[in-house]
């Protein structure tokens, strides 16, 4: 009986090892420009082609008002398509930390692409499901995003990740900036970036070329 | 075929027929797409002397070649055609993410002729090309046109359109596309003239390539090289281009004179354009994300990418400081369809006119023209659009509009071919300026050479490259401005080419992808192998841009241009001063080298028979030899009152 029993706060699980170790891909949805990147890197890895429509993230894009909300597999703890499956094709890899589909025993029912809460089972030609499978334990989307928008690392890593870009629109430079920025923070950002352009002009004047 | 989408979409309006033919490899190969294998289309279709708004011209919009794939920055569609502006040759190329769906979908490119008897839109689905009625489309603005279609359709669609001043032939209508991207010269009155009201389409095919590993590589590593570069990280992406109300000196009351960096007034500084930001978006595979989303709460509307040269056309060369409405302005352009840059010049200089008095109020319609009045100005953007009272005289564009005034205010035109010179600086950069503006196949512009002949906007990014580039044997614009002239104008075309950006920083390593590692067109040749599987080399590039820009010269020289039309103007208050007649010494000096160096006579400026042949393409040699074309004097302009006009 610890401390926390007797006074009657509610008794959390310890926290499990492999959930510490385990690497996971999240994103900050303020920093993605919708720039369809991940799209491109994911298809030519998987598929051998650049097509968004074989892409295991999709990125939907308003780009005139700047919404893009990238769709991909949060690889669940309780996994819904797992538990839809009829076959059990969907089963958890340890090593990578992520769900997969053997596609040696996939009847192709689509059952899971309904189960998920989030959209993130796509088909492919073939009307065979696809998701996202970490790569294998090292995510390409995460190479070529632009704004780093997309984060790969253990739990601890990335939430500690995201406290900082996120308070970044409250307070200010605490930090290195991120990309979500109050409005007011623009101005000032403008300001900085006019400051350092002024910077370039005077270094530039020691160029002998 | 790898890299290319392999077909062509052949639309006749008149007869109402799609065709789908697959595109020829060898024309690929020699002319790579977008605006090289445009202006080839162009110069087989065009036939010399006709009227650009009549049914006999054609309008072809074709990707890049490396569109659709990782490497950056590489979502150009171009739009090329006779231009109803300047009566030469007209394109220009827009973002967003058309040109990436397109070749999704498996086209190179689309050429449209004829006329359609009702308002049609094109509807493409992969393998399917419908015309579709678009009687309930026309008159939307592009912003309701977008959304419309986007209903009927799927949100995961690409448009390209016009807006209103399409519809009513402005002569400076723009190609729209995804609501806010625009490419200019005019292409949008072509489009209205040939009822053709939008193009969606939808691709789920997918782009392949030769090689993939190596591509994919390669395409990393310019990435990585624009992710990591201090420039984009700390100007670029925050202000976008509007870093160039400093650096580029932009015109104040038409060119009265130029606003440095201190001069700028409160009100047109980027921190003051800050102020309405409330995000930043970009086109198709960009890792720059320079355009800005604004939100304007005097008109509770949203509009994105505000550019530097509209802040200076619409703001500073009209004397308007009003932040807000600068930025309005700017959105009705986007909304309605026109081009910025002659829509702000061609204002400015109405304001210039009125104050000289060569025009009245008789003829402006009672309406003051002064400086700095934006609610006016507001006002006449909306009559252009449609073509309302003065607004249909400033309808015909920046030089037709002085024309139909008179000689007096020709005077008053900067242009060279029939396009604004824009802002410019008298004496920058050894004659540059002037030389570029003269040289270019589309008329005064700044996309065609100018920037990259000079390394002004490279030290910003990277002087390293700068070394590397003159090590690799690029000529110094200090001492040889024609020749560094020449090279960045290879760069430009085969930037257009490929469909890569070049107007965002106005840099070598933006326009030529791995310029800062493989110098200067190996990593591009590099590249190009890696994705189509043709053996490309930096020779063998040199040659595909000589004889893009080669057949765009005979194009225009068809068209009736001749050497005078080399010249470039200056106010009339400057052109007899000692300083600008030594400047047009050398100026005409650095034609005839330009001339001789490019391959073409020094007297008449048609492409040389030998030097066609040198570059495979004798037979365009066939068409201009021992021919005699009427001179250039701009378009046809119709009667004012044939236009379609009103709402």
């Amino acid at each position: 009986m610890g401390w926390s029993a007797s006074v009657g706060v509610k008794q959390v699980p310890k926290r499990e090892v492999r959930y510490v170790s385990r690497k996971i891909l999240v994103i900050d949805y303020e920093s993605c420009t919708g720039c369809h990147l991940c799209e491109l890197a994911c298809s030519i890895k998987h598929e051998g082609v650049f097509n968004p429509y074989l892409s295991r993230i999709s990125v939907l894009t308003k780009p005139e008002i700047q919404t893009s909300t990238p769709v991909y597999c949060l690889q669940c703890n309780d996994a819904p398509c797992a538990r839809a499956c009829p076959v059990n094709a969907i089963t958890f890899n340890d090593r990578t930390g992520a769900w997969e589909i053997d596609y040696g025993r996939c009847i192709g029912c689509r059952e899971c692409a309904y189960a998920c809460p989030f959209g993130a089972i796509k088909l492919n030609v073939t009307a065979e499901p696809i998701k996202c499978d970490l790569c294998g334990g090292d995510p390409e989307c995460v190479k070529v995003c632009p704004h780093n928008a997309l984060i790969f690392g253990s739990e601890d890593e990335v939430i500690r990740e995201l406290q900082k870009r996120k308070s970044v629109g409250v307070v200010y430079s605490l930090y290195e900036k991120g990309s979500q920025s109050l409005p007011g923070n623009r101005v000032r950002e403008a300001e900085e970036a006019v400051k350092t352009l002024y910077g370039i002009w005077a270094k530039r004047k020691d160029l002998n070329i | 075929m790898y890299g290319w989408g392999g077909n062509v979409i052949y639309v006749d309006l008149s007869r109402e027929k799609v065709s789908i033919k697959p595109l020829d490899p060898s024309e690929a190969k020699m002319f790579l797409g977008g605006r090289g294998l445009n202006s080839y289309r162009l110069f087989k279709m065009v036939k010399p002397g006709i009227d650009p708004l009549s049914p006999d011209n054609v309008l072809v919009i074709g990707n890049g070649v490396l569109a659709g794939t990782p490497v950056g920055q590489t979502s150009r569609t171009h739009i090329s055609t006779l231009s109803p502006l300047s009566g030469i040759l007209g394109d220009g190329n827009a973002g967003g993410e058309f040109s990436a769906t397109l070749k999704f979908a498996g086209y190179d490119q689309i050429v449209i002729t004829g006329r359609a008897s009702k308002p049609t839109y094109i509807w493409i689905e992969d393998d399917h090309v419908e015309l579709r009625d678009a009687t309930s489309l026309w008159g939307l603005k592009m912003g309701e046109l977008v959304d419309a279609l986007r209903d009927l359709h799927g949100d995961d669609i690409s448009v390209a359109g016009i807006g209103p001043a399409g519809e009513h032939f402005v002569r400076f209508a723009t190609t729209m596309i995804d609501k806010y991207h625009s490419g200019a010269r005019g292409s949008g009155a072509v489009w209205g003239s040939k009822n053709l009201k939008a193009i969606a389409v939808r691709g789920t095919k997918g782009v392949e390539v030769a090689n993939p590993e190596k591509f994919y590589e390669l395409a990393k590593e310019d990435l990585d090289y624009f992710k990591k570069n201090d420039f984009v990280k700390k100007i670029y992406r925050v202000i976008g281009t509007h870093y160039g109300l400093l650096q580029w000196y932009p015109g104040w009351k038409y060119f009265e004179k130029y606003l440095g960096p201190e001069d700028l007034p409160p009100g047109l500084r980027p921190q003051d354009f800050a102020r309405f930001e409330v995000g930043r978006t970009q086109c198709y595979s960009c890792p720059i994300a320079c355009k800005d989303v604004y939100h304007l709460p005097r008109w509770n509307e949203t509009g994105t990418s505000s550019e530097f040269e509209a802040l200076y056309a619409l703001g500073a060369n009209n004397a308007v400081t009003d932040t807000e409405a600068v930025l309005k302005m700017e959105h009705m352009a986007d909304e309605y369809g026109m081009d910025v840059i002659t829509l702000g010049d061609t204002l400015a200089m109405a304001k210039k006119l009125y104050e000289k008095g060569i025009i009245n109020d008789t003829d402006t319609g009672g309406i003051p023209m002064k400086w700095g009045d934006a609610e006016t100005q507001i006002k006449l953007i909306e009559m252009i659009a449609y073509r309302e009272g003065f607004g249909n005289k400033l309808a015909e564009g920046y030089r037709n509009f002085a024309k139909l005034i008179g000689p007096e205010a020709l005077e008053y035109s900067y242009d060279v071919k029939g396009l604004s010179r824009g802002w410019y600086h008298v004496d920058f950069f050894n004659g540059i300026f002037t030389l570029a503006h003269a040289t270019s196949t589309r008329g005064a512009d700044h996309l065609r050479g100018r920037s990259w002949a000079y390394w002004e906007n490279d030290l910003n990014m990277d002087a390293n490259v700068v070394k590397a580039m003159l090590d690799a044997g690029l000529p110094d614009y200090r001492k040889d401005p024609v020749g560094s002239l020449i090279w960045s104008e290879r760069a430009c075309t085969l930037a257009d080419s490929l469909g890569r950006c070049k107007g965002s920083i106005n840099t070598w390593p933006q326009a030529v992808p791995l310029v800062w590692k493989y110098p200067i067109f190996k990593g591009l040749a590099m590249l190009l192998t890696a994705a189509t599987g043709v053996e490309y080399t930096e020779e063998s590039l040199i040659e595909v841009a000589d004889r893009i820009y080669l057949i765009e010269m005979a194009f225009n020289y068809r068209q009736g241009i001749k050497k005078k039309h080399f010249a470039v103007p200056f106010p009339p208050e400057i052109k007899n001063t000692p300083k600008i007649k030594e400047e047009m010494k050398r100026h005409w000096e650095m034609v005839d080298e330009y001339l001789e160096r490019r391959g073409c006579d020094v007297e008449t400026t048609a492409p040389k028979r030998e030097t066609l042949k040198k570059l495979g393409v004798e037979w365009v040699a066939d068409e201009i030899e021992g021919k005699e074309f009427p001179e250039w004097d701009g378009p046809p302009l119709w009667e004012l009152n044939k236009y379609p006009s009103g709402r």
